[in-house]
């Protein structure tokens, strides 16, 4: 054994060296990517079975439009997969391997600028851009990339305030008088003070912070990525934004649970917290909680997001999905006219959100008077109606293929910003500088970068 | 058959004679019966292993070009506080885990080496059939036990108050708390390897003659000085042996993190294999990858050698 | 042992013996859970305070899991894959092996086994991406082969058949047969192999192990449903937010259930398997 344990590495290495050229042969990757959908292709009929990948209610609301779709496609079979758990990766995998990607996948808006920027998804141009017109712009913007199609926007996630009206009631606050984070401040201050501390305005704990950042940079009109893809993080707006969050945490009517957390799901039920700022989607969240107690005597609200200033923007969104083809599908007529169904037609999108409240992006389906309908739970509030108000006003926020990526590096930074009691601004500066750094990306040409810029600082 | 016959006759009838070929051909069968290692190994472990190491100065997503990108990976490392977090936790997962189940480990092998006690075979399997069998069922078990609400441990836990009022237990939220969620990872550890690491010290134990025993009994040395005296001693190697697999376990862990918690809350239960995991087959980070997966396998090369070293200095000295 | 049992001696046997016992339960508890469990209801599962004993067998969690997924496929899926990984490596192992054992004269014979053992240390976190990408280029992902192939040869395997047969194969007996005019590879087949069953059963046991429970590697190679394999399987079952619980304990005993039994059986041998992982050092 110990004459063995020698071992003369270089000789070997040489030898094995040669032997791996018969690999370096196969370096270019075969194409199996069918041709682009072509306008001309859309026209045919639609036939054979396909697959679509996609999760939850969302896969649901898929399910309860495949009937009517198969009907108006004689030919058409559609099957969906209520994939579970790492949905997205596996996806990912599917479009590297050039095999096994479903025809049709569900992608979270945020992440779907990545798979765009691979090439391996089905370009979309020529049969979708006539639809343009009728969705929101911002969201219509984070479905191209280079001037491509790739991606049809799906539910839309319009931001506002979710409020327990047993609470405004009992401390007697008006919630059509928030009309500004001012005034939601002040309410949160009353309230708090009138429970002695027991009840909260708002959970503003460290993961829920990106996406209040979010919601405030679409407010401020900010940006991460300038519109080349260059950082611009470190400007006048995300100051503001930054601002707007410290004036709402300074205020001491915030608890520090996790979004998502058991704690802040039990909040939904009780009267630690009384105020819930989330996309329409929370809604079916908190809805689903309820069922669980049914002694629950929470009473809920909606109120529109408050504005910055007065007159000021009343609207952002938090998420929302899209669809897309990837290239190796195999059957791109009938999965374009699946998608076209589902997303593009007012049947299709307002069918989804009647069954499974999936709310649509789609705005000749936000014009109808389903909107309008009184919602019980909410105190026969018509909630559509007010999430669909201003859609089109929603801040477009430019989505890079690495977007997914700063994001979580955004929620890293702000946590440590704030569990260092949010203090003064060199976040932004190092923010910008951490982006640059991680992302391989350039900064944007200097902004002005100092902390005195905010409008709302008082 | 018949054309290795043929190719024979050529040997010997041909001028290449030489006495280093005649030999190599003389013994072609063991060059023929070793070829399938070389030959998978070149293909699935040493190209891998250059390819990587070109990836680790590359930006490359797998799919599209490939960027030449220098030392920007190895800069990026720095920042990435990504991993040191997962590094970091996996050094708390280990800690965490090692001591309780190695101490277990030994005292199970010591109990189940003893000549009065019955049932062993039926012991021994109690404790080791957790190491056979699939971690993603397990864990998903563990899940259902783990559960804060409706979980059998906080039940019991709970259950605890009523039965000792001394104790103020609350539940605990295993899986969804950011400080607990190592914890259990830790316990699904321990339940999976106990049996794993018993069953090597229990070898090492089996290794040490019974001769050394009586001559520490004659020498009047009670059972638990001659375990402090003769078996601690002898079973260190074991020892050692279990402690570096268990530290590269933790390292390079996936299932169990994977399945159980997915690394979170947050990053909170992130260990260096899942990050690694996210980091190739989630960010498609091919380049970035390759650069982390080479430089730690290379600090752990380096480390443990330089542990070698050092506790063979040690145990020349004493 | 003296038979002077003092009292003492007993009262701490009993207590090893209780206390043993009771840990015992709890290692087995998670199996007892999960077996239990499959024959729940979704709410029975989550009930507190919970059931110990389910209160009747409920199979329609089985006659789900048959029905509505592809179960038996999958099944099918995991032994053709373990079983090929087992039975390539068995074959490659102790060919490789019964080499460096038995013919220490050819030139590089030791050299070569050095490198072998050398290449034990290389982790395979390291080599997964290019393998990875090596399966793309050469259209094996979503095949059986990705799973069976690049594993095949380990460097241990080869290492422990080797000091097998250099222990137990008598030279004798090879020389004996070669003057029959017994072919190189006829001797592997039919002396070395026998011989060295006990060493194939541990390492088969320890392949076994290693495949059937992959889950990382099947989740990355493994692209379609009718590919997947038992673990692959049981890790998709848990959607999102909705997990049908039942089903998937059900499916995760099919899972548990094979390994089970064959442990049961083949004890020794698992514990053979094992113990050889100590002899690498």
């Amino acid at each position: 054994m110990n004459q063995t344990t020698r071992l003369n590495l270089p000789a070997t290495l040489i030898g094995l060296l040669a032997a791996t050229g018969l690999l370096s042969g196969c370096a270019s990757n075969p194409a199996v990517n069918a041709p682009p959908l072509t306008a001309q292709e859309a026209t045919q009929p639609a036939k054979g079975t396909i697959t679509v990948w996609s999760w939850n209610i969302a896969a649901k609301a898929l399910q309860d439009i495949s009937p009517s779709f198969q009907q108006m496609n004689p030919g058409a079979h559609v099957n969906v997969d209520i994939t579970g758990a790492s949905m997205q990766t596996r996806f990912m995998l599917s479009l590297a391997a050039d095999v096994g990607a479903p025809d049709v996948s569900q992608l979270q808006i945020t992440d779907a600028p990545h798979y765009m920027a691979t090439g391996k998804l089905a370009d979309l141009t020529a049969v979708a851009a006539k639809y343009q017109s009728k969705f929101p712009a911002s969201r219509w913007a984070e479905c191209v990339m280079n001037g491509h199609v790739y991606a049809i926007p799906w539910d839309l996630g319009p931001v506002a305030i979710f409020y327990k009206r047993n609470i405004f009631k009992e401390y007697n606050i008006n919630p059509s008088s928030i009309h500004t984070w001012a005034d939601y401040i002040a309410a949160g201050k009353k309230i708090v003070a009138l429970s002695h501390g027991k009840t909260k305005m708002l959970a503003l704990g460290i993961s829920g912070l990106a996406d209040m950042f979010e919601i405030f940079l679409q407010q401020t009109h900010g940006q991460v990525f300038d519109d080349s893809g260059r950082i611009a993080v470190n400007s006048p707006q995300a100051h503001e934004a930054l601002q707007m969050m410290r004036q709402i945490h300074a205020a001491g009517i915030t608890s520090d649970i996790n979004a998502y957390s058991q704690e802040w799901m039990a909040g939904f039920n009780d009267s630690s917290l009384a105020t819930y700022p989330g996309a329409v989607w929370l809604g079916g969240i908190i809805k689903d909680s309820q069922t669980h107690y049914d002694t629950s005597t929470t009473k809920w609200g909606v109120f529109r997001l408050p504005a910055i200033q007065r007159g000021g923007v009343h609207v952002a969104n938090l998420g929302g999905s899209v669809l897309v083809i990837p290239k190796q599908c195999a059957n791109k007529t009938a999965a374009w006219a699946f998608v076209k169904y589902a997303l593009c037609t007012k049947a299709g999108q307002l069918m989804q959100y009647e069954k499974e409240s999936l709310y649509p992006s789609y705005m000749p389906a936000l014009k109808s008077h389903v909107m309008d309908r009184p919602d019980p739970f909410f105190g026969g509030q018509p909630v559509g109606r007010l999430f669909a108000t201003d859609v089109q006003k929603i801040w477009r926020i430019n989505r890079t293929a690495n977007w997914a990526e700063a994001e979580s590096y955004i929620q890293q930074d702000l946590s440590q910003w704030a569990a260092a009691g949010m203090p003064h601004n060199h976040l932004l500066a190092n923010l910008a500088l951490s982006l640059h750094q991680r992302l391989d990306v350039p900064l944007a040409p200097t902004a002005p970068t100092s902390t005195t810029s905010s409008a709302v600082q008082q | 058959m018949s054309a290795s016959i043929t190719r024979k006759r050529q040997g010997t009838d041909g001028s290449v004679g030489s006495s280093t070929w005649q030999q190599l051909w003389k013994y072609r069968h063991f060059y023929l019966f070793v070829s399938p290692f070389f030959i998978l190994f070149s293909i699935f472990g040493l190209y891998p292993l250059l390819f990587s190491l070109f990836l680790s100065f590359t930006k490359w997503d797998g799919i599209t070009a490939i960027h030449w990108a220098g030392l920007y990976n190895f800069q990026l490392m720095i920042h990435d506080e990504l991993l040191w977090r997962s590094l970091w936790n996996t050094l708390v997962i280990g800690l965490l885990y090692i001591p309780p189940m190695l101490i277990l480990a030994f005292l199970f092998a010591q109990i189940l080496n003893s000549q009065w006690l019955k049932f062993k075979s039926l012991y021994r399997a109690a404790f080791f059939l957790p190491a056979v069998t699939p971690m993603v069922v397990i864990a998903v078990v563990f899940s259902l036990i783990f559960s804060s609400e409706r979980g059998v441990l906080n039940y019991l836990l709970l259950g605890f108050n009523h039965v000792l009022p001394i104790f103020h237990f609350k539940a605990i939220h295993w899986l969804d708390s950011e400080n607990w969620s190592k914890v259990s990872v830790a316990i699904l550890v321990v339940w999976r390897w106990t049996g794993y690491n018993m069953v090597l010290m229990l070898a090492g134990l089996q290794a040490i003659p019974i001769d050394y025993y009586e001559a520490a009994q004659l020498d009047g040395a009670s059972p638990l000085q001659s375990m402090r005296h003769v078996t601690w001693p002898l079973l260190q190697p074991v020892f050692r042996f279990c402690l570096l697999l268990s530290l590269l376990g933790t390292l390079y862990m996936f299932d169990e993190v994977f399945v159980l918690t997915n690394g979170g809350p947050g990053t909170s239960s992130t260990n260096f294999g899942l990050y690694l995991f996210n980091l190739s087959f989630t960010d498609f980070k091919f380049g970035y990858a390759s650069c982390v997966a080479y430089s730690v396998a290379i600090f752990v090369f380096g480390a443990s050698l330089a542990i070698n070293r050092l506790n063979r200095r040690n145990s020349e000295a004493s | 042992m003296t038979s002077a049992r003092k009292p003492g001696q007993l009262a701490l046997r009993m207590v090893t013996y209780v206390v043993l016992s009771g840990l015992a339960v709890i290692f087995v508890f998670p199996f007892y859970w999960l077996l239990s469990a499959s024959f729940k209801t979704q709410a029975q599962i989550f009930v507190t305070p919970p059931h110990w004993i389910p209160s009747h067998l409920l199979w329609s969690n089985y006659g789900e899991l048959f029905n509505e997924t592809n179960i038996l496929r999958a099944f099918f899926n995991s032994v053709v894959t373990s079983s090929g990984s087992v039975l390539l490596s068995l074959f490659l192992c102790s060919l490789g092996g019964y080499a460096f054992a038995k013919y220490p004269m050819a030139p590089g014979n030791n050299r070569m086994f050095a490198f072998v053992l050398g290449t034990m240390l290389i982790p395979g976190a390291v080599t997964l991406i290019p393998t990875f990408e090596i399966l793309v280029h050469i259209h094996w992902i979503n095949t059986y082969w990705a799973l069976i192939v690049p594993g095949a040869v380990g460097a241990f395997g080869i290492f422990w058949m080797r000091q097998y047969m250099t222990a137990n194969l008598p030279d004798d007996l090879l020389a004996a047969a070669r003057i029959d005019g017994c072919s190189e590879f006829g001797i592997y087949w039919r002396i070395a192999v026998p011989i060295a069953q006990p060493a194939l059963a541990a390492l088969g046991i320890m392949n076994l192990i290693g495949s059937w429970n992959n889950l990382m590697w099947a989740f990355i190679v493994l692209r379609t449903p009718s590919m997947y394999t038992l673990p692959l399987v049981i890790y998709l079952m848990q959607g999102e937010m909705s997990t049908p619980w039942g089903m998937l304990m059900a499916g995760g005993v099919l899972t548990v259930l094979p390994l089970v039994i064959a442990f049961l059986l083949f004890q020794k041998q698992f514990v053979a398997g094992i113990t050889a992982g100590a002899v690498k050092q």
